[in-house]
């Protein structure tokens, strides 16, 4: 099985499936596709269904999720990572420079104003 | 409670799904006639319902709540919904309808409810935002092509975490790194859990800072939560006692229900007890057969109006995962199971299902059978004369609720 790891909100290419696995993905489960730049899992997108149907067609995804605050990486060093199921959460989470311990709430909510007006 | 204090008030105070929070932001504010609706999708308790509270507010607009399960039909929604979806203020303020629990539009009786909003959405000078837990509903699928999805997931830990420690700053506490993580991952994105969970720890114990580990061991956290639930002082303390517990609501009633058996209480007692835990789990299965989600929140006001009352002062202690006694196992395994072979045999006489026949005909059919006349021409109905086993089970039914 095909491994592969897949940050929510960003593109990501795939082997070539076959139309029925396409279909599903990209028509019933929400993936988004766009033929320069490949597949992307955003809001929409039923993540449990896409990360189910992608493991029947042999590729086993590994789901990261980006900082809010920031856009980088969240996942590595995360004290939850072993608990945290980011198939059936939402799609951005807070990175180690961002951590909860840091007071990042005041940041947390201004990010939201300031990607609303952009 | 600080989970009502600590309630966001802007939709930039909620969090998770910031993505589908902006995108709805961005929806409503480019709205105009004949745009899509939105169609919110996730399970219960991941903010849908806040999101849409807070934007209306945020706004300045006037909402339009409507439970799909209460207003079902195309009349009724056509009644309720009709006057809002037509009318726009002197000054251009719209309304925002907000349609919970679609996916609860199922059966005969909602004939033309979903043809009805899909043409609403068409037609209607003022926002229409649609609620459903289920996304894969026959419904939704019916609907989806007239609304825009957004997908509500619950927040990631590390979010819950950043929350709790917001709360924490606000009451002026201090709590352990472990002990917060401990409440984050049992509250399972849930924040409203995850509050209550740290302020019943607060609660209880006053001044000790951090209490590290006690919520680690969710049998221990069970426990805690539901002897607090009977030796609480007032309705106020069992209330925050039960929302402290971190248990779905099955295992809600089951626990109850097991402590309560095994208690000792006075027959009398025992009954009004049993009466309302029986009356939770009759609230369960309503919810879980209609998609009526929204009465998740009546099920703890049961155990604390109902309940409560009963066991306060009585001693009655939480009885721990271990099983009944075998005795008493067996009594209620055989009770359930003789109903439920009549109740079968009634439903398939009387054209109803066995659920209908059980909890609404069989009660009235029992006491009927104190009349001779009457209970010999029903087992006769029945076939329980040829069915000896049935009829004796069904003969010692009788003469224990006759004593009873």
């Amino acid at each position: 099985m095909e491994k592969k790891r897949v940050v929510v909100g960003g593109w990501f290419d795939l082997p070539r499936l076959g139309p029925e696995v396409w279909s599903t993905l990209v028509r019933k489960q929400g993936v988004v596709y766009d033929k320069s730049t490949g597949f992307k899992f955003d809001a929409g997108t039923d993540l449990q269904g896409a990360v189910r149907t992608l493991r029947s067609a042999g590729v086993e995804v590994e789901l990261t999720l980006k900082c809010w605050i920031c856009g980088k990486m969240a996942c590595p060093g995360c004290p939850y990572l072993s608990s945290c199921d980011r198939a059936s959460v939402s799609g951005f989470c807070l990175c180690a420079d961002h951590s909860p311990e840091k007071s990042v709430w005041g940041a947390y909510t201004r990010r939201f104003d300031v990607d609303l007006k952009s | 409670m600080w989970s009502e204090k600590y309630r966001p008030e802007r939709p930039d105070q909620l969090i998770g799904n910031e993505e589908a929070r902006l995108a709805l932001t961005v929806w409503l504010s480019t709205w105009k006639p004949g745009t899509k609706a939105a169609l919110l999708m996730g399970p219960p308790g991941t903010g849908k319902t806040t999101c849409v509270n807070l934007l209306a507010r945020a706004n300045g607009m006037n909402l339009v709540d409507l439970n799909a399960s209460d207003v079902r039909t195309k009349d009724k929604l056509q009644r309720r919904m009709g006057e809002a979806m037509a009318t726009v203020s002197l000054f251009g303020e719209r309304s925002l309808i907000f349609l919970d629990e679609v996916d609860g539009l199922a059966g005969r009786a909602d004939i033309g409810a979903v043809e009805f909003i899909k043409e609403s959405v068409k037609e209607s000078q003022n926002p229409i935002v649609m609620a459903a837990n289920d996304p894969d509903s026959d419904e939704i699928k019916k609907l989806s092509s007239a609304c825009v999805p957004f997908r509500f997931r619950p927040p990631p830990p590390r979010e819950v975490e950043m929350y709790l420690r917001e709360v924490a700053r606000g009451e002026g506490i201090k709590v352990g790194e472990e002990e917060l993580r401990g409440y984050v991952v049992d509250a399972a994105g849930d924040v409203r859990q995850a509050i209550n969970l740290l302020q019943g720890s607060q609660q209880a114990s006053p001044g000790e800072g951090d209490s590290r580990g006690r919520y680690k061991d969710r049998d221990r956290s069970a426990s805690e939560a539901l002897n607090g639930f009977f030796g609480a002082a007032d309705k106020e303390e069992a209330m925050a006692s039960l929302r402290a517990l971190s248990m779905s609501p099955f295992e809600k009633v089951r626990e109850l229900h097991r402590s309560i058996v095994k208690s000792g209480l006075p027959a009398p007692e025992m009954a009004k007890a049993l009466e309302a835990v029986s009356r939770a789990d009759v609230l369960i299965g309503k919810m879980m057969k209609g998609g009526e989600w929204r009465l998740l929140r009546y099920l703890d006001r049961i155990f604390v109006e109902e309940l409560y009352p009963v066991v306060k002062g009585a001693a009655v202690k939480y009885s721990g995962q271990d099983d009944l006694p075998f005795p008493v196992l067996a009594r209620v395994w055989n009770d359930s199971k003789k109903i439920r072979e009549v109740s079968l045999r009634y439903a398939a006489k009387a054209h109803t299902s066995g659920m209908s026949a059980r909890s609404q005909d069989i009660p009235y059919v029992f006491a009927l059978c104190s009349k001779k006349k009457f209970r010999e021409e029903l087992e006769h109905l029945l076939n329980l004369d040829s069915d000896p086993d049935v009829l004796e089970s069904y003969d010692k039914f009788l003469t224990k609720e006759a004593a009873r």
